[in-house]
């Protein structure tokens, strides 16, 4: 009996050894390549941060892609080290849990339109004792419309949260809410499915980052080389995609991107593109410094950072030697 | 494993009348000693798990009180429940009614057990969280398709137990009734009904059981809401110790809210198995 229980144990832990062992070394064999992680699905949205990995592949980086299912889980995985780089906005996480986690390149920064039915309400005045519908607590949305209330002076009676642009795009057609903020997408469906309807209010003075690239400070040090590449392929993409929007469909073609677009989608490329490069929505100099003040200020306001704005420090959030390295090769804009 | 107290002959048990008369007093309440100590044990592994820490995520379990505490007493909980708690009620009390009625027409029809049995059988077996989505195609975003979910996963359970409790009520009670010369009426009123109570309070337990699950799926894939709400702005926001705390409160209410009902039933339908 017992002899048979350690013959059976035996063989256990040497199939655990083996099977570790196995981890261990396509562990150290995947380490050539870069993990992206991207916590959304792959969409036109983001088809020409695809083409910036493709062209930084050509220069020999090679780039591993991982689609999840939200920002935050993205940002575990870059902290637990499964991941080499994350996409988003991870302040929150960066302040409260001391991992070395640093922001080195701005993407975008957040493009949103606040709709409200024109049936009731035509200006942000009228909007003082209304509901509007964001995101969800804590979001980008709410932030925006919160700091809409301060420079406004208005007060709304209810915030309410819908998440997905699209829902809420889709709840202001069927007249579900009366007010809310959209993207660009939903904007464009707004207009397109009933045009006149929708009153776009004016948004100015919001400058804060949708999208950046974070690693660990760790993972930065140690690949220089890899690190560079990645930002001087973004920038180079974002400077060409602003001068030129209709590069992007091309790209798509060029490097067979998203293969399965349904045509109508495809047909959105273009005018998507155009629409951000005239918005300038892509920051040709990659955030840096003066982008993590704003972020300061909007996300304090949005609740994702706490303490005194003016307290935090750049270096504490951002690495900003990959990006000072790169401008100093390819030039600010 | 025995307490020295009971094991006969142990040196300990009767070395001084003070050292039996404290192991006694342990014995009796031993079931609570255990079970606290479990608990306790639990928290402590916790702790240290926390403060490895496994992952940068998880806080300590000291972090994760003073978070529950807080919370609790800043009134976020009540706030969160009192949103939390409507579709869950609205949801139980349309599926206690439509489920243990369909329960009862099921177990005394064979034709309708038929037509109504699969389909609660494969909702029972579908994976609930892959479908609540789709409620959200035909009903929104509101407190109705919250309440869906509720009733999507405590309809099935209800009425398959008050099912089973009908179909297998006592035949020889059933018989007494034929001889005694019960109408149809008086039958399933006086005596399936009354003998499949237990059963069916079951089910209604076990329901609620599922409605909670529905519920905080709900709140974590329709809309934030509620201790959805806690959840899932505290971990957008860093928040770990405050997030675990939510996790924990509901799991708290929902174990507080069963083992009340569970007791009821003893004390009340089952009073023939308080002893075992």
């Amino acid at each position: 009996m017992l002899k048979d229980f350690t013959r059976r144990w035996g063989l256990s832990v040497t199939a655990l050894a083996v099977g570790f062992g196995l981890t261990l070394a396509a562990a150290s064999q995947a380490e050539a390549k870069v993990r992206v992680a991207y916590g959304d699905i792959a969409s036109v949205e983001n088809l020409h941060l695809l083409a910036a990995f493709e062209l930084a592949e050509q220069k020999g980086v090679e780039i591993e892609m991982t689609y999840l299912k939200s920002e935050d889980i993205a940002a575990q995985a870059v902290v637990s080290g499964q991941a080499d780089i994350g996409v988003g906005g991870p302040y929150a996480l960066i302040q409260k849990v001391k991992v070395p986690v640093r922001l080195f390149l701005q993407l975008s920064t957040l493009r949103f339109y606040p709709a409200v039915n024109a049936e009731f309400y035509k200006t942000w005045k009228d909007l003082n004792g209304q509901e509007v519908a964001v995101h969800s607590r804590g979001s980008g949305t709410e932030a925006i419309m919160k700091l809409m209330e301060d420079k406004q002076g208005i007060k709304f009676s209810k915030i309410s949260y819908i998440p997905g642009s699209e829902v809420r795009t889709g709840a202001l057609l069927q007249g579900n809410v009366k007010a809310t903020i959209v993207d660009s997408a939903g904007r464009r469906l707004l207009q397109e499915k009933a045009p006149g309807k929708f009153i776009i209010l004016p948004l100015d003075g919001v400058n804060a980052t949708d999208e950046a690239l974070f690693a660990r400070q760790d993972f930065l040090d140690k690949n220089q080389k890899e690190v560079d590449i990645i930002v001087e392929s973004v920038l180079t993409t974002w400077r060409e995609v602003t001068k030129n929007p209709a590069i992007v469909a091309e790209w798509r073609a060029k490097y067979k991107l998203l293969p399965d677009l349904p045509a109508d989608q495809v047909a959105e490329i273009t005018p998507y593109f155009t629409e951000l490069a005239q918005g300038k929505a892509f920051p040709p100099n990659g955030g840096g410094a003066a982008a993590a003040k704003d972020d300061f200020a909007f996300y304090s306001l949005s609740g994702q950072l706490q303490g005194d704005p003016a307290s935090f420090k750049v270096e504490d959030f951002w690495a900003l030697e990959p990006l000072n390295r790169v401008l100093g090769k390819v030039g600010t804009n | 494993m025995a307490f020295p107290a009971q094991a006969n002959g142990s040196p300990r048990a009767v070395r001084s009348s003070e050292g039996s008369f404290f192991w006694r007093k342990l014995s009796e309440h031993r079931t609570a000693l255990w079970r606290t100590a479990s608990i306790g044990l639990f928290f402590l592994a916790w702790e240290i798990a926390g403060r490895i820490p496994i992952s940068f995520a998880f806080p300590t379990f000291l972090e994760t009180l003073d978070a529950f505490i807080r919370m609790t007493l800043d009134g976020s909980f009540l706030a969160a429940y009192a949103q939390t708690l409507q579709p869950l009620v609205i949801g139980i009390a349309i599926s206690a009614v439509i489920g243990v009625g369909l329960g009862i027409v099921m177990g005394l029809s064979r034709f309708a057990e038929w037509l109504i049995a699969p389909v609660f059988v494969v909702l029972q077996a579908a994976p609930m969280a892959a479908l609540i989505p789709l409620i959200t195609f035909v009903y929104g975003i509101g407190l109705v398709s919250k309440t869906l979910a509720v009733i999507m996963l405590a309809l099935p359970v209800i009425a398959l137990n008050g099912y089973k409790a009908v179909r297998n009520a006592n035949p020889s009670l059933v018989a007494m009734c034929y001889s005694f010369q019960g109408s149809w009426w008086q039958r399933i009123v006086k005596i399936i009904i009354p003998d499949a109570s237990p059963v069916i309070f079951a089910g209604l337990r076990l329901g609620l059981a599922a409605g909670f699950i529905g519920v905080i799926l709900a709140e974590l894939l329709i809309t934030p809401t509620g201790i959805g709400d806690l959840i899932t702005y505290h971990r957008s926001v860093a928040d770990y110790p405050e997030m675990y705390a939510a996790v924990v409160s509901i799991i708290l209410v929902s174990t507080l809210t069963l083992a009340a009902l569970e007791a009821f039933e003893l004390r009340v339908l089952r009073p023939e198995k308080r002893r075992s």
